[in-house]
């Protein structure tokens, strides 16, 4: 079992959140980097954000982008060039969100600590504010 | 399911990168769309990269047509003019107007054709497939990839790159079996097929005929072997088949044949070899190409006398043949329910309607000088060229709206709140289903509310349309299964269906066009939902939240009325707590009650709470009641099903259905 991230990482009050942005760890963009060389698109980008809604709420977006960024998105140019699309929209709910990649017994995967969300649910994948 | 830490701490989900959703706009890069006319006798690729006017490639002569026939003589398959001059050599091995058989099975080939039909092995699907010697048998799919193919590398070499994508025309009143062959065909040629236009369609749009907005439209297609005419409605930049007709054995070619037999009688010739029938028909095609410009001609092949032909002569002949497209013509009127006058416009396509006589002909059917600027062969290629340059990405001035979905489409669900089934700007057409449940046992009916916009609650958006499914079957709360499908076509129809899946009720209902909406409405209400984006988020949680506590007051009581008071399931004192906390509940929901979603959460997490053992201890019963009697498989079975239940309805976002 990898060890737990350590608490004093703990998010910082919603108060605190920075500017429309958000923060790719140089280990999450080299994986980036190194998956959309892999699928043939080097020059991809990759678009992070919030979907939907329903009866459980709200997910994670978080896909490759062929296309160039539309008009309102933010575009985070994260280590080694990658770069990563947000629209206005996901940013007021993901803004000080940090992409780190994770390795362990739980399986590979990038993991977002987003400051913004107020609950969890049981798969993390459905979240509310 | 991932593993726990000891501590419960919520190291949150690990995600991986996923593909985008719409699979068709992944490799899309604009100005790399191609336009293909796949012609019964010819065909054509056409490109107008990022805006530019359309124009078609032509091969090594500079010849755009391309004879859509397929030599099978040799190792390798020929296509083209080569083939199509190898032809009478081998009439079996060389395959023409392959497009008569798309999409069809053995017993639907009722026409002459010289070619032998392989027959059906057992429990094959029934698709014709052609003998072409050496023991090969092709598909009409195939030996439609194989013209594809060729198009495909022009379209390479003019444009110096892979074509990310194309949209290939087909007639109007192709069906489903045809055009998903035509598609097939697509994919065999190792092509992304952006759609399928019908070639009327692309007509009117080569013509720009889309810009007005409104309009109804007539497209007279007379091309070698075939004749189409097709009336067109045009709403809100949208183009809507109304009605078509025609007569697929009458043709140009029919012109050369008669007036190859009138010089061969001018000539003398009363028992002409098939070899003097042909030089004739060649020589009668050349001269019907003078005469669309001169008066007169002379004509003379080898052998054969000095002849002339005047164009009054020529009339004569292929005056009774033209005069056959008359009555479908009318016919397609008839049937759009239009008359002649209420036109807005009559394009001509196919390299027949050069002839004058067939467009004073058309003229006086339709009361109106016919558009005829754009070459007739080139014309639907040209506008499969302008509909695979906007779905390739760029966005051509004052381009249609046929190509996107401009606002999200979806459903209002309990508490008002929207759930969007069809983005905004997902390609179309496109089709997508989600799986929705009931609220509680007493429903029998649901409301479908279909509205269109970027809003979270269902007031804020667009409404276009209501309907109601009832015979939904008595069940409990979130047992009930309704799957809802919303199919946006290529003209951008929206159906949408609701089909109760125990007892397979259904009801459907059919949105016309939608896009009453111009591009600054569209600019509008988008940045509208921006604009709200915060308020509306709250709503949409508070909205939620009182869902969620009313399902669970709803779960709660009638628990509570339906266990009475059975003996060692709840005590009195229990019972007491779940019945003030419920009270609560109800306080929670009333129009009274608090704003803040996290103040309802908090109330129904506090009834959960108070009736989590009452719940459990309920659960266990039934489960024993439940099991007595089933084998162990039985229950893992049960739960199974359950599980593959829960995971479709818990998934909440719409699942895209592959369609053309």
């Amino acid at each position: 079992m990898d060890t737990p991230e350590p608490q004093v990482e703990a998010p910082p009050p919603k108060a605190d959140i920075a500017a429309d942005t958000i923060v790719v760890t140089a280990r999450a963009a080299k994986v980036m980097r190194g998956q959309l060389e892999k699928r043939g698109t080097p020059e991809g980008a990759i678009r992070f954000g919030i979907r939907g809604g329903g009866c459980t709420g709200y997910s994670y977006m978080f896909q490759f982008e062929d296309g160039d960024p539309r008009g309102s998105d933010t575009v985070v140019e994260a280590d080694g060039g990658v770069r990563v699309y947000v629209d206005p929209k996901s940013m007021r709910l993901i803004k000080g969100t940090k992409i780190d990649f994770e390795t362990g017994l739980r399986g590979h995967g990038f993991r977002f600590d987003n400051p913004n969300t107020s609950t969890s649910c049981g798969c993390g994948e459905s979240i509310s504010f | 399911m991932g593993i726990e830490d000891d501590d419960g701490n919520d190291t949150g989900a690990l995600f991986q990168i996923e593909e985008p959703v719409a699979p068709m706009r992944k490799t899309t890069v604009p100005g790399r769309g191609i336009g293909i006319d796949l012609g019964t006798t010819h065909s054509l690729v056409a490109v107008a990269p990022c805006g530019e006017a359309p124009r078609t490639l032509g091969d090594a002569d500079g010849r755009a047509l391309l004879p859509s026939v397929v030599s099978y003589i040799g190792e390798t398959p020929d296509v083209g003019w080569d083939a199509r001059a190898a032809q009478l050599s081998a009439p079996t091995r060389v395959v023409s107007s392959v497009k008569r058989f798309m999409g069809r099975g053995t017993a639907d080939i009722e026409f002459q054709h010289p070619y032998r039909i392989a027959a059906l092995g057992d429990g094959a699907a029934d698709v014709v497939r052609l003998e072409v010697g050496q023991g090969r048998v092709v598909t009409p799919m195939e030996v439609s990839a194989r013209i594809l193919e060729v198009l495909a590398a022009r379209a390479e070499e003019a444009l110096g790159e892979t074509p990310t994508g194309a949209v290939i025309t087909v007639p109007a009143y192709f069906d489903e079996a045809q055009r998903q062959a035509t598609k097939d065909a697509g994919r065999i040629a190792g092509l992304t097929v952006y759609r399928l236009l019908a070639e009327p369609t692309a007509a009117a749009l080569a013509y720009g005929l889309d810009k007005g907005g409104q309009g109804l439209f007539a497209v007279y297609d007379l091309g070698g072997g075939t004749f189409d005419i097709s009336v067109l409605r045009l709403r809100d930049g949208v183009f809507q088949v109304l009605a078509t007709g025609g007569d697929s054995a009458l043709g140009g070619d029919d012109f050369d044949r008669a007036v190859g037999e009138h010089l061969l009688r001018e000539a003398g010739v009363h028992t002409p070899t098939v070899l003097q029938r042909e030089q004739a028909r060649v020589a009668a095609r050349d001269a019907k190409e003078t005469l669309s410009t001169a008066e007169t001609v002379s004509v003379q092949w080898e052998g054969g006398p000095a002849l002339t032909l005047t164009r009054g002569q020529l009339n004569a002949v292929i005056g009774p043949i033209a005069e056959r497209t008359a009555a479908p013509c009318r016919g397609a009127l008839k049937d759009a329910g239009v008359r002649a006058r209420d036109l807005d416009g009559v394009v001509l396509v196919g390299g027949s309607t050069r002839t004058p006589l067939v467009r004073n002909l058309v003229e006086s059917i339709f009361r109106r000088k016919p558009l005829s600027d754009i070459d007739p062969d080139q014309v639907v290629a040209y506008g499969a060229a302008i509909v695979a340059d906007e779905l390739s990405g760029y966005a051509r001035e004052g381009a249609t709206l046929l190509d996107v979905a401009p606002l999200s489409l979806g459903l209002e669900t309990m508490g008002g709140i929207v759930e969007k089934i069809i983005p905004r700007n997902a390609a179309i057409p496109i089709a997508a289903r989600q799986v929705f449940t009931n609220y509680s046992e007493k429903q029998t009916g649901m409301m479908i509310h279909v509205v269109q916009g970027e809003r979270e609650l269902a007031d804020d958006c667009r409404s276009l349309a209501r309907f109601d499914l009832s015979g939904i079957p008595r069940l409990p709360p979130s047992m009930a299964r309704i799957e809802i499908t919303f199919e946006l076509d290529a003209d951008a129809l929206l159906t949408v269906t609701a089909r109760e899946l125990m007892t397979g009720v259904k009801q459907t209902v059919e949105v016309k066009p939608t896009y009453g909406l111009s591009d600054e409405d569209v600019d509008a209400l988008v940045i509208e939902s921006l604009d709200n984006a915060d308020e509306d988020f709250a709503r949409r949680n508070l909205a939620e939240a009182r869902v969620e506590l009313g399902r669970v007051v709803l779960a709660v009581s009638a628990a509570l009325t339906e266990v009475g008071d059975v003996e060692g399931i709840l005590v009195a004192e229990d019972r007491a707590a779940i019945v003030s906390a419920l009270a609560d509940g109800e306080a929670a929901m009333a129009p009274t009650g608090p704003t803040e979603h996290h103040e309802i959460v908090a109330v129904r997490e506090r009834l959960e709470h108070v009736s989590e053992a009452f719940a459990r201890r309920r659960m266990e019963r039934a489960l024993l009641a439940g099991m007595e009697g089933m084998s162990l498989s039985e229950v893992e079975n049960t739960i199974a099903a359950d599980d593959t239940l829960d995971a479709k309805r818990g998934s909440h976002e719409a699942e895209q259905i592959e369609k053309i």
